[in-house]
């Protein structure tokens, strides 16, 4: 089962693709969409990244000690998501010592329990794709609640500025701001979740489908890995926003510099 | 007495110096008001006086204390600024005044009423959704969202401004009956010379981030103001 066909031959379907994808930059140029640039980066990029992963997967498929490589394979993926969220942080200084810890635990909760609950057998098949969900996801929430916070309060400085006159400290200042930017980022998840199925085969479905598992099996397995991957996403959530206070605010209940100069 | 001593602050924003070698005293209970053209640092300088901001150099003593030793929170709770930009909290009227207390743990009625009594306004807006008020009440609500604390000292930033001309006196004496009653201090920001010999014990000169001149309102000098 699976797909039917060995790597060379995946090589020539590639190419097809690659058509359908020159066809897609010729209208992005056409049409002065002004993304050929940053799509084709992106696609030598990431489809590098996939090669290597792969390459990486089936020597890990292979090992005997597998799971001492597999956290060499965690150490990268906490460190680039963590990387990427920080980017997202416009200007916030060292943003990535709060995407970090943040996508870190709300990941390894996720995992964690998905580990105890026996719905991840502790071989790499399992834990390679789930973890890259994982992080994955919490890096998508991570970065979105970052991005939403820092517009937030730079947008509502003088409403902050107000409450803290009033004798507010900056997490009471802050704490409206944190929801919406909480909610903000758990909107894409939810949307996700009403549309399981309809239109949308979420990742690991799609996979157990492709590698011929029975349909009822395969949508059990992925509304655990789902509901797993909600709860890790909302503490990722929370610990960027209650992380990202000290960026925002001073020790003394101030705004920090750097927002004012956005 | 003294209550407030600013000496020597200096501060820069994004490398432009705002505030240089500002010193100024303010005595207890008096209304003190700061003019000076628009951009001369008077909004910066109520800032670092409730430490939204912290002055680069020099320091500034609420009684005998330096308030980079008070906790910040215990200090704008004595020290509030009732900034030039109003903003209306999300609820009503009594919502908003009431905020202060509530981030405080307590409810005193008689106190709420009071400050909307004191800030001109009747009983009748305590029920209405603040972000629907006029400009003109939005002020209001803002004095008596501040008094609603028990300030010990109150900055005003240009508490007058966008208010109707044919209030304006009101308001005035509205904040000068409650400072007197409440035996309040009063650093009151404005760019309007006449509001300034209206309500003034004292007037000091704000000009290009420093204080040129301090005087009692009716010695002030107004050909060097400006
Ligand atoms: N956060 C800031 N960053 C840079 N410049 C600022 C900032 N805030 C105020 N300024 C500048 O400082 C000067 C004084 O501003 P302000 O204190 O608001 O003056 P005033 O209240 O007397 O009109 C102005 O030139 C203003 O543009
Ligand atoms: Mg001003």
């Amino acid at each position: 089962m699976g797909i039917p066909y060995t790597w060379q031959e995946g090589l020539v379907v590639l190419a097809f693709t690659c058509i359908l994808l020159l066809i897609v930059i010729l209208i992005s140029v056409y049409k002065k969409l002004e993304i050929g640039k940053e799509f084709t980066y992106a696609l030598i990029k990431g489809g590098g990244q996939l090669f290597i992963i792969a390459l990486f997967l089936t020597i890990l498929f292979q090992m005997q000690y597998w799971y001492i490589l597999i956290w060499a394979l965690f150490v990268t993926m906490i460190l680039a998501a963590g990387h990427t969220s920080a980017k997202r942080a416009t200007h916030m200084p060292q943003a990535y010592q709060v995407t970090t810890p943040a996508i870190l635990s709300g990941a390894t909760l996720s995992l964690i329990v998905l580990a105890i609950s026996r719905a991840m057998p502790l071989e790499p098949q399992f834990i390679v794709p789930l973890a890259g969900m994982a992080f994955g996801n919490s890096m998508a929430i991570c970065s979105v609640s970052m991005e939403r916070l820092i517009r937030e309060v730079s947008l509502n400085k003088s409403s902050i500025e107000t409450m803290l006159s009033l004798g507010a400290s900056s997490k009471q200042s802050l704490e409206p701001f944190s929801r919406y930017s909480i909610r903000a980022s758990l909107i894409p998840t939810i949307d996700h979740l009403k549309t399981l199925g309809v239109i949308f085969i979420p990742g690991a479905m799609a996979g157990l489908l492709i590698a011929g598992t029975d349909p009822l099996v395969a949508a059990e397995y992925q509304i655990i890995v789902f509901l797993m991957i909600v709860g890790g996403g909302i503490i990722t959530a929370l610990i960027t926003t209650t992380l990202s206070r000290k960026k925002l605010f001073t020790s003394n209940e101030q705004i920090q510099e750097w927002l004012y100069e956005l | 007495m003294d209550i407030l001593h600013i000496n020597n602050i200096k501060k820069t924003l994004q490398k432009t110096t705002i505030l240089t070698d500002l010193s100024l005293t303010v005595k207890k209970a008096e209304i003190l008001t700061l003019v000076g053209p628009s951009g001369s640092g008077k909004t910066t300088l109520l800032r670092c006086i409730n430490r939204l901001i912290d002055p680069d150099q020099g320091t500034i003593h609420y009684h005998e204390n330096d308030i980079k030793n008070i906790p910040v929170v215990s200090l704008r709770k004595e020290i509030v600024l009732v900034p030039q930009e109003t903003y209306m909290l999300p609820g009503t009227v009594y919502d908003n005044i009431a905020y202060g207390q509530n981030l405080q743990g307590y409810k005193d009625e008689a106190v709420i009423k009071q400050s909307l009594t004191d800030a001109g306004l009747d009983r009748s807006f305590l029920t209405k959704d603040a972000m629907k008020l006029s400009g003109g009440e939005k002020k209001r609500v803002s004095l008596a969202r501040a008094l609603a604390i028990n300030p010990k000292i109150l900055l005003l930033d240009e508490p007058t401004n966008g208010i109707d001309p044919k209030v304006l006196v009101t308001v005035e004496k509205n904040i000068i009956d409650f400072a007197r009653k409440r035996n309040l201090t009063i650093l009151w920001v404005t760019h309007n010379i006449d509001q300034a010999t209206r309500v003034s014990d004292r007037i000091a000169n704000l000009k290009e981030g420093t204080i040129t001149e301090v005087q009692r309102a009716q010695e002030f000098q107004w050909g060097s103001a400006y």
